[in-house]
C-alpha cells in the first residue's frame, strides 16, 4: 500500500449528476482534505474479474444446462449443448485457477488481503460489525465505520461469498466426474456424494447456490456505489486502480 | 433349454458332467459363456476360460430370503433371456429355500431352510430381497414368527457370500422413502461382517442377477464393487453416457411434452425430467426382457431406480431436480432463487431511497447549523 500527503478528493462519480441517480444528486459534496492509499495488489484485481467474468459464464450456461430453453426443436442438428456444457467446463477450470492465485495471495498479500482479513477476528471488529449494521439500518451515524479494507460485514459477506463458490467447485467436479467413474474426480468425491445422500442433492446444491451469484452482486454494487457517492472515495474505480481516497483527518480502525 | 428339468444335478456332479448329461452341446454352452463373459466385463475371447472354470463347479447352495418386498424382483428375474436365470437358479444352482419357487410351504419349509443352513454352513450364497423394518422391533415383517432382521442375522452368519437383489435390499426402496414409518433399511446395515453385493434397480434386470452368479461360480468370489456395493460390470457407468439418444442431448433436441412431434422422432427425454445423467444402470446394454427394448428407448425418461434413495431423491420424475421442502409446501429451486432476488432488488431499492432522504434531511441539518453558527459568531 501506498499513501501520499493529503490533498483534495476526488470529483464524486461522473453518473452522480444523473437524474437516475436520486442519491447522486442529493448527496453532500466531498469536503476537507483526502489522501490515496492502494489496498489492492495486482492479483487480487486479477482474480476480481477473472472470477466476475467466469461466473457471468458460468451462471448463464448453468442455467442453459438446467433447461435448455432456445433452438429445442427443428433446425439442423447442432452440437449446442455440447458447447454450453463445454463452456461452463472451461470457465469452470478458469474460475479454479483463479482461487488458487487468490489463495496463494491469501499469505503472500498485504494487510487488507491476507487471510485474517477475512474474518471478524478481533472483538473490536465484532463490536463494529453491530454499528455498521445500525449505520445500514440508518438507526445510528452520518457514515460507516472507517475501515480502508473491508468492515467486518464485507469481511462476512464476501467470505461466505468464497465459501459459496468451494461448494460450487466442489458440487461441480463431483457432477463432473460422473462421467468418468474410477476416475480422478469421481473417487474424490465419490464419498461425499453417498454422504450427501445422493447426486441429486449435489446437484441442487449446486443449482439452489447459483442464486447466491445473482442475489451478492445485486447488493455488492449497490453497496459499493453508495460508498463511493456518500463517501466520495472513489472505491468504485479502486478494484481497477487498486486504490482509492480516504479522508485525511481520521483514523482508520485497520491502518 | 440349456438345463432341462428332467437332469437334475445331483450334488457330487460337476456342472460340465451334468451339461453333458442334460445334453447341452459344447457349443451351446460355449456361446452361453461368451454371452456371460461379455456382462461381467470380459471379452467374448474369454468365453473359454469361463467355461473351463464352469465346468469345474460342483453344485452351489443357495438360499434365497425374502424379507420386506413385493415379489416384483424375484418375478423380474425369472424372466431373464435364455438360458433363463429361472432355469439356473432351478437347476445349476440348487436353490434350497425361495418362498416363491419352493414346494415346500408352512413348518415343512421352515425346518429344510434350517436344515440347508446347516448342512452347508459356510458354504452357501445367500441371496436376499427386501428390506429389513427396524421400527417396532421389527414387527412389520415377521416370517414363521421371526423378524426379518433375525431371518437375515440367521441366514447371514452361514454365508460365503451375499448377493441383495432389489433395491430395498440395497437401501430399503419406497417402504423407505420418507417418512419410513417402518423403519426400513438396506441389509449392509445388519450385516457387517461380509461383503454385500447389491443388484441395484427396482427390479434390477435379471442378466444382472445370472451374470453375477456366473461370476461367483467362475471366479469363485464377487465381482469389483463401486462406492455403493454395486458390481462395477453392470453399474460402472451412467445411462446417459451409454443412451442412444445422446446425440440428441448432445445437439440440443429435446422432447418438450410426450406427445410432440420431437417425442415421435425420438429425441432426449432430459427436459421431461429423464435421470439419465444421474444414475448408474446397465439399461441401455443389457436391457429388459430378453432384449426387447428399455424404458428410454421406449420413450420414457429414466426415473433411477438403481440410485440409493432414487424415491426422495430423483422425484418428481418429470422434472430435472428434487423441490426444496418449505414450510408446510415444496418448492421448486428456481421459485425460491427468484424469490430471493427479488426480494434483493427490492430491498436495495427501499435502502436507495432512504440514504437519499437521509442525505437530504442531514445536508438540511448540516445547512442549518453552519447558519445556526454564523449567526452565533456574529
Ligand atoms: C460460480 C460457479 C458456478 C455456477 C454459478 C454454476 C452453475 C450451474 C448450474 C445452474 C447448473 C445447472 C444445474 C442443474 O440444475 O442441473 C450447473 C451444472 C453443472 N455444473 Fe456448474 N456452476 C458453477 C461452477 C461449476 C464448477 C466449478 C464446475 C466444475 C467442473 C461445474 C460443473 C458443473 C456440471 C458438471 C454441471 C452439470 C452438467 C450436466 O449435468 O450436464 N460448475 N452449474
Ligand atoms: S434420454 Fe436421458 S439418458 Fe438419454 S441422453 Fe437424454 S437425458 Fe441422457
Ligand atoms: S431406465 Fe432408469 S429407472 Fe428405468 S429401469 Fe433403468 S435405471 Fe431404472
Amino acid at each position: 500500500m501506498t499513501t501520499s500527503t493529503p490533498r483534495h478528493g476526488p470529483a464524486p462519480p461522473p453518473f452522480a449528476d444523473s437524474p437516475l441517480f436520486p442519491l447522486g444528486r442529493h448527496s453532500a459534496p466531498p469536503s476537507g482534505d483526502y489522501r490515496w492509499v492502494s489496498p489492492w495488489g495486482g492479483p487480487l484485481r486479477f482474480t476480481h474479474w477473472v472470477a466476475f467474468l467466469t461466473i457471468t459464464v458460468l451462471v448463464i450456461t448453468g442455467f442453459f444446462i438446467n433447461r435448455p430453453y432456445f433452438l429445442t426443436t427443428g433446425g439442423p442438428p447442432q452440437y449446442l449443448m455440447g458447447y454450453i456444457r463445454l463452456a461452463h467446463f472451461i470457465a469452470a477450470g478458469l474460475l479454479v485457477a483463479a482461487g488458487l492465485i487468490r489463495f496463494y495471495w491469501l499469505f503472500a498479500g498485504n494487510q487488507f488481503e491476507r487471510l485474517p482479513a477475512l474474518f471478524p477476528i478481533r472483538w473490536r471488529d465484532w463490536v463494529n460489525l453491530w454499528k455498521q449494521v445500525k449505520y445500514y439500518l440508518m438507526l445510528e451515524g452520518d457514515h460507516g465505520i472507517y475501515y480502508i479494507g473491508h468492515n467486518p460485514l464485507q469481511q462476512l459477506s464476501y467470505t461466505f461469498t468464497y465459501v459459496i463458490a468451494i461448494v460450487m467447485v466442489i458440487s461441480g467436479f463431483a457432477m463432473y466426474g460422473q462421467a468418468s467413474p474410477g476416475g480422478l474426480w469421481y473417487s474424490l468425491t465419490q464419498p461425499m456424494v453417498l454422504a450427501v445422500g445422493g447426486i441429486q442433492i449435489v446437484r441442487l446444491t449446486h443449482h439452489l447456490c447459483t442464486w447466491w451469484f445473482i442475489i451478492f452482486p445485486i447488493m455488492h454494487i449497490y453497496l459499493v456505489l453508495r460508498k463511493d457517492i456518500t463517501e466520495h472515495g472513489g472505491g468504485l474505480s479502486g478494484i481497477f486502480s487498486g486504490g482509492h481516497y480516504i479522508k485525511a483527518d481520521i483514523q482508520y480502525v485497520d491502518e | 433349454m440349456f438345463f432341462p428339468t428332467q437332469f437334475p444335478w445331483a450334488k457330487d456332479q460337476t456342472l460340465g458332467e451334468h451339461l453333458e448329461a442334460s445334453g447341452v452341446s459344447r457349443r451351446d454352452f460355449l456361446e452361453f459363456c461368451g454371452q456371460m463373459a461379455v456382462l461381467i466385463g470380459l471379452t467374448e475371447m474369454a468365453a473359454p476360460r469361463v467355461a473351463a472354470a464352469l465346468e469345474g463347479v460342483k453344485r452351489p447352495v443357495v438360499i434365497w430370503i425374502q424379507l420386506q418386498e413385493c415379489t416384483g424382483c424375484v418375478e423380474s428375474v425369472l424372466r431373464s433371456a435364455d438360458p433363463s436365470i429361472g432355469e439356473l437358479i432351478l437347476n445349476i444352482v440348487s436353490l434350497d429355500y425361495s418362498h416363491t419357487l419352493m414346494a415346500a410351504s408352512g413348518t415343512a419349509a421352515e425346518d429344510a431352510l434350517h436344515a440347508s443352513m446347516k448342512a452347508n454352513m459356510g458354504e452357501y450364497l445367500l441371496v436376499v430381497t427386501g428390506s429389513v423394518p427396524l421400527a417396532e422391533d421389527g414387527m412389520y415383517t415377521v416370517i414363521g414368527g421371526r423378524t426379518a432382521k433375525e431371518i437375515l442375522i440367521e441366514a447371514a452368519a452361514g454365508a460365503k457370500a451375499v448377493i441383495g437383489v432389489g433395491a430395498c435390499a440395497h437401501w430399503g426402496s419406497v417402504q423407505a422413502a420418507k417418512p419410513n414409518p417402518t423403519g426400513a433399511v438396506g441389509i449392509a446395515e445388519i450385516i457387517k461382517d461380509k461383503p454385500v453385493v447389491h443388484l441395484a434397480g427396482c427390479p434390477p434386470i435379471a442378466e444382472t442377477v445370472t451374470a453375477t452368479l456366473v461370476h461367483y461360480l467362475t471366479f469363485g468370489g464377487l465381482p469389483e464393487l463401486d462406492g455403493d456395493g454395486r458390481p462395477r460390470f453392470a453399474y460402472g457407468a451412467r445411462i446417459h453416457d451409454q443412451c442412444s439418444r445422446r446425440a440428441n442431448f448432445d445437439a440440443g433436441q429435446y422432447v418438450e411434452v410426450f406427445d410432440d412431434e420431437a417425442a415421435r422422432k425420438g429425441w432426449c427425454l432430459y427436459k421431461v425430467g429423464c435421470k439419465g445423467p444421474e444414475t448408474f444402470s446397465p439399461c441401455p446394454i443389457f436391457m429388459w426382457n430378453m432384449k426387447t427394448s428399455w424404458p428410454i428407448g421406449a420413450g420414457h425418461p429414466c426415473i433411477g431406480c438403481t440410485e440409493r434413495g432414487f424415491w426422495d431423491t430423483m422425484t418428481p420424475f418429470y422434472d430435472r431436480l428434487p423441490n426444496v421442502a418449505g414450510i408446510g409446501i415444496e418448492r421448486t429451486a428456481d421459485t425460491i432463487g427468484a424469490a430471493l432476488a427479488v426480494g434483493t432488488i427490492a430491498g436495495v431499492a427501499a435502502h436507495a431511497t432512504a440514504t437519499t432522504v437521509h442525505q437530504i434531511r442531514s445536508r438540511k441539518k448540516a445547512a442549518a447549523a453552519a447558519e445556526g453558527g454564523h449567526d452565533g459568531q456574529d
